[in-house]
């Protein structure tokens, strides 16, 4: 019996982190903007948790030499009142912001590496609307 | 030696802000040039971004806190899909951003010359295609008129770059806003027998013109040199609201 719980608990365990709603789990709403830039022909980098104040469910990753910020939120709503913390993150530069569903998509170019915007402009034209 | 430190520090930190400072985010949708400080050449992210360097008054026009370039992006190294117009027409910034805040604005280019977006479906019977250019031939709003003579100052800008303009040798079609506007001049309709009696003023050419209305005239109007005119309406296609163009 305590087997059977033990095994119950560590399934809900590792559940909860998957499904909940908005979380970085596989197949959730920031998974599918990265697979969209992928399908796309870019190459993000593996996104980690970031600690940012734009929000709590935050990862950050690069994509080429671009830097990007997906932060997940409960609704559509809060991701799009999100925009202009995402223009915070992006800082003193280039960079662009904006809401895909319920992920805030935030695009800082630090580097310059992209004077012209191309790869900026693609990944917000790639990302699901 | 405690005072040269002060002084360093002071210094130090006066330069630091000042650099912060210079770094503010300005706003930015649709392509735009670069400045050639930044490095030159086009910008292409289509929707909202941020820049930290200004935008001049004269390229750009306000949509919704962002600056929208209405100029000719070829000039600057644009090597996108590209679409010729000859002389002044409106732009429905709105159509070109994909978003629903209705801004009409005026590019004030007079020759010919490109953009990356073809006329908006809304007012796309208000143009011709004449010698594959677009020629505008509907009527202007109130607001084309009064920006005119500061925003014909556009023309100053493109004439020394040199780059591959578009070639429209064909008459322009009947209509064309560069045959039929000048300047704001005055319509005095006499009811007795129905006289017109247009003053007409040359384009550019408005310091020094007086307009005397007699007394028993009926109307005034905003009158166009070369037999054109303007009407108050704005063509049937909105209304104006302070210095822009709303369509109803």
């Amino acid at each position: 019996m305590v087997r059977f719980l033990a095994c119950v608990l560590l399934v809900a365990a590792c559940g909860k982190g998957d499904g909940a709603a908005g979380s970085a789990g596989a197949g959730g709403p920031r998974d599918a903007v990265i697979a969209a830039w992928k399908k796309g022909g870019l190459a993000p980098s593996t996104f980690t948790a970031a600690t940012v104040p734009a929000g709590k469910d935050c990862q950050s990753g690069t994509v080429g030499a671009v830097d990007v910020l997906l932060c997940v939120y409960p609704t559509a709503d809060a991701a799009k009142a999100a925009v202009d913390s995402g223009y915070v993150w992006v800082g003193e530069g280039t960079g662009a912001a904006q809401a895909s569903g319920t992920v805030l998509i935030a695009i800082a170019d630090r580097r310059k590496s992209d004077p012209s915007g191309r790869t900026i402009n693609q990944l917000m034209k790639l990302a699901p609307k | 030696m405690r005072s040269i430190y002060l002084v360093l520090v002071l210094v130090i930190a006066a330069s630091v802000q000042s650099a912060s400072a210079g770094k503010k985010q300005v706003r930015y949708v649709g392509i735009h040039p670069v400045p050639r400080s930044e490095g030159g050449g086009l910008c292409y992210i289509e929707g909202p971004h941020v820049h930290i360097f200004a935008a001049n008054k004269i390229e750009y026009r306000d949509h919704r806190d962002r600056n929208y370039f209405v100029g000719d992006p070829v000039a600057y190294g644009y090597d996108g899909p590209r679409h010729a117009y000859k002389g002044h027409h409106p732009i429905h910034v709105h159509a070109v951003v994909g978003d629903d805040q209705e801004d009409v604005e005026y590019c004030y280019l007079d020759g010919p010359h490109f953009h990356s977006f073809e006329p908006a479906p809304a007012i796309e019977a208000d143009f011709k295609v004449a010698g594959d250019a677009y020629f505008y031939v509907g009527e202007p709003a109130p607001a084309y008129i009064e920006a005119r003579p500061a925003m014909i100052k556009v023309n100053a800008v493109y004439a020394p770059i040199e780059y591959s303009r578009p070639v429209v040798e064909v008459e322009p079609p009947s209509g064309w806003i560069g045959l039929s506007v000048g300047v704001p001049a005055v319509v005095v309709v006499d009811p007795r027998p129905v006289v017109v009696a247009p003053v007409i003023v040359a384009p550019r050419i408005r310091t020094g013109v007086e307009v005397h209305v007699p007394v028993p005239s009926l109307s005034v109007e905003f009158g166009i040199g070369g037999g054109g005119h303007v009407r108050g309406g704005g063509g049937g296609h909105g209304k104006w609201k302070g210095k822009k163009w709303k369509r109803r």
